[in-house]
């Protein structure tokens, strides 16, 4: 695992265009109207390059974990620095384990790892904006578009740990038809050299 | 030839071309930018639009850019999964039905917006219009055509939303309306760098059995077709070397499984080829 480039920053420190979009440590209410803190620390990327070098876990790259398409919000899609939250290591390792388990190697979608909470697509209420949750739309030669699929390999997922919730199959409200979406939860991650005073 | 001639004359050509041809309707509308001659026959009749919305859709995503909403260089997730304009009900468009399944490959990845916009006229993508249509909205494309002046071009949903047109919601629009969007796209609508970035894009055209098929060689159409069960239609600008462009706008309506539609256009088109420069089309062979 190379996570050498890994430099962590609170995102309270950060200047105010970057808080605006990323809201660091604010709350936020989600569709079953829960509240949770986003999260406050970030690991700052300097470079698409530098992003594709950090191998968070054997098989996966922070890029990986990070593709987002034009709905993100334009300063954090154009350039650098690049803010990601520090769970996004848990994630890695999960689908590390996920991997391991259904013997091949998995491909997360372009907006399906982490996105911010400026992102048009879910924005904060997203379990996306706490790095925590990646879409697989193919797992070796396999397409996730139909129940069979999904719901296979949506068992497997929710087997390696009662942290995991994968979606069900399904054109409903909080269901999916053409990848599996898996997370763990609203976990924010504080690295044991930031401080979480003030 | 005195224009109320050519009008005439045109008129009844095609009328018997048509009755000849055994369409149901057709639908003409013409401006020769070298003599100001203009011409409509059943110019307000509306058509099923079949793929010839495209051309709505890339004048609204070149619209965004010279607005600066988006970038053709920004990328989008390309994904196979749509909302019916009538109901809001999942639908996905199919790759057997896809004159560009190349893209079904790039599902799950991203494309870059003017790629999307290539390949959704050149090879009429119907997920590169939806995946573009999806990101600009129905509501910014209508407002675009709108701005653009174009009446008779009706943008309601993306392709091959089945619920919607099962609900009677589809994408319509007369050989007027087709007309004043292809003149909003030379005009001073856009920018000139869209301007010459669109007509590029629709002079890729691949598929050219229509208006270009009644044309001598050395002519150059940027132009999109557009074909389902029912309707078979081509539009473009006409580039001949020694003179002005024209427009051509040919909407064409036949009973299903009729043959002969694409040959019925490719012999409008020639028709008004020759009414316009008064001589036939020179193969290369002449």
């Amino acid at each position: 695992m190379r996570t050498e480039f890994l430099r962590a920053v609170d995102g309270l420190r950060l200047p105010e265009e970057y808080r605006a979009l990323l809201r660091p440590g604010e709350t936020e209410t989600d569709s079953l109207g829960n509240v949770h803190h986003l999260p406050r620390f970030f690991y700052e990327i300097s470079s698409w390059k530098e992003a594709q070098d950090i191998q968070l876990a054997p098989h996966f790259t922070l890029a990986e974990l990070m593709l987002v398409d034009c709905r993100e919000a334009r300063l954090l899609l154009s350039q650098f620095p690049h803010y990601v939250p520090c769970a996004i290591v848990l994630l890695a390792r999960f689908l590390e384990d996920f991997r391991r388990e259904v013997d091949a190697p998995l491909f997360i979608s372009a907006n399906g790892g982490y996105r911010s909470p400026a992102h048009q697509i879910g924005g904060a209420k997203s379990i996306h904006a706490w790095g925590t949750a990646a879409n697989v739309y193919r797992i070796g030669d396999t397409f996730l578009s139909d129940a069979r699929s999904i719901e296979k390999y949506r068992t497997i997922a929710a087997s390696l740990s009662p942290a995991v919730f994968a979606r069900q199959f399904g054109r409903e409200q909080g269901q999916t038809d053409d990848h599996l979406h898996i997370d763990l939860g609203f976990v924010s991650l504080t690295p044991r050299e930031c401080s979480e005073a003030g | 030839m005195l224009s109320v001639d050519l009008s005439n004359g045109l008129h009844e050509e095609l009328e018997s071309l048509a009755l000849r041809n055994k369409a149901r309707a057709i639908g003409v509308a013409l401006h020769d930018l070298e003599t100001g001659f203009r011409f409509s026959l059943r110019g307000d009749r509306w058509f099923h639009a079949a793929s010839t919305i495209k051309v709505a859709v890339l004048l609204a995503v070149f619209r965004a850019v010279d607005e600066g909403r988006l970038r053709l260089g920004d990328s989008l997730h390309v994904r196979n999964r749509f909302f019916s304009a009538a109901g809001g009900t999942v639908f996905h468009v199919s790759a057997d039905r896809d004159a560009t399944p190349e893209l079904y490959q790039s599902i799950g990845r991203t494309a870059k917006i003017s790629s999307l916009a290539h390949t959704m006229i050149s090879g009429s993508s119907n997920l590169a219009t939806n995946l573009l249509l999806d990101f600009v909205g129905v509501d910014y494309a209508r407002t675009v055509l709108r701005l653009a002046q174009v009446c008779g071009v009706e943008l309601r949903r993306g392709v091959e939303d089945h619920a919607a047109h099962e609900t009677g919601i589809n994408n319509e629009a007369t050989a007027n309306g087709l007309l004043a969007l292809l003149s909003a796209i030379r005009g001073d609508f856009l920018t000139n760098e869209s301007k010459r970035e669109v007509i590029g894009i629709l002079l890729e055209q691949r598929f050219n059995s229509m208006i270009p098929a009644g044309l001598p060689p050395h002519a150059t159409v940027a132009h999109k077709t557009g074909e389902i069960s029912t309707a078979c239609h081509d539009i473009g600008i006409v580039y001949l070397p020694e003179r002005e462009p024209y427009i051509a706008v040919v909407l064409t309506e036949f009973d299903p499984d009729t043959e002969g539609r694409r040959e019925t256009v490719a012999a409008i088109s020639e028709t008004i080829y020759r009414s316009l420069l008064g001589e036939k089309p020179k193969s290369n062979e002449d």
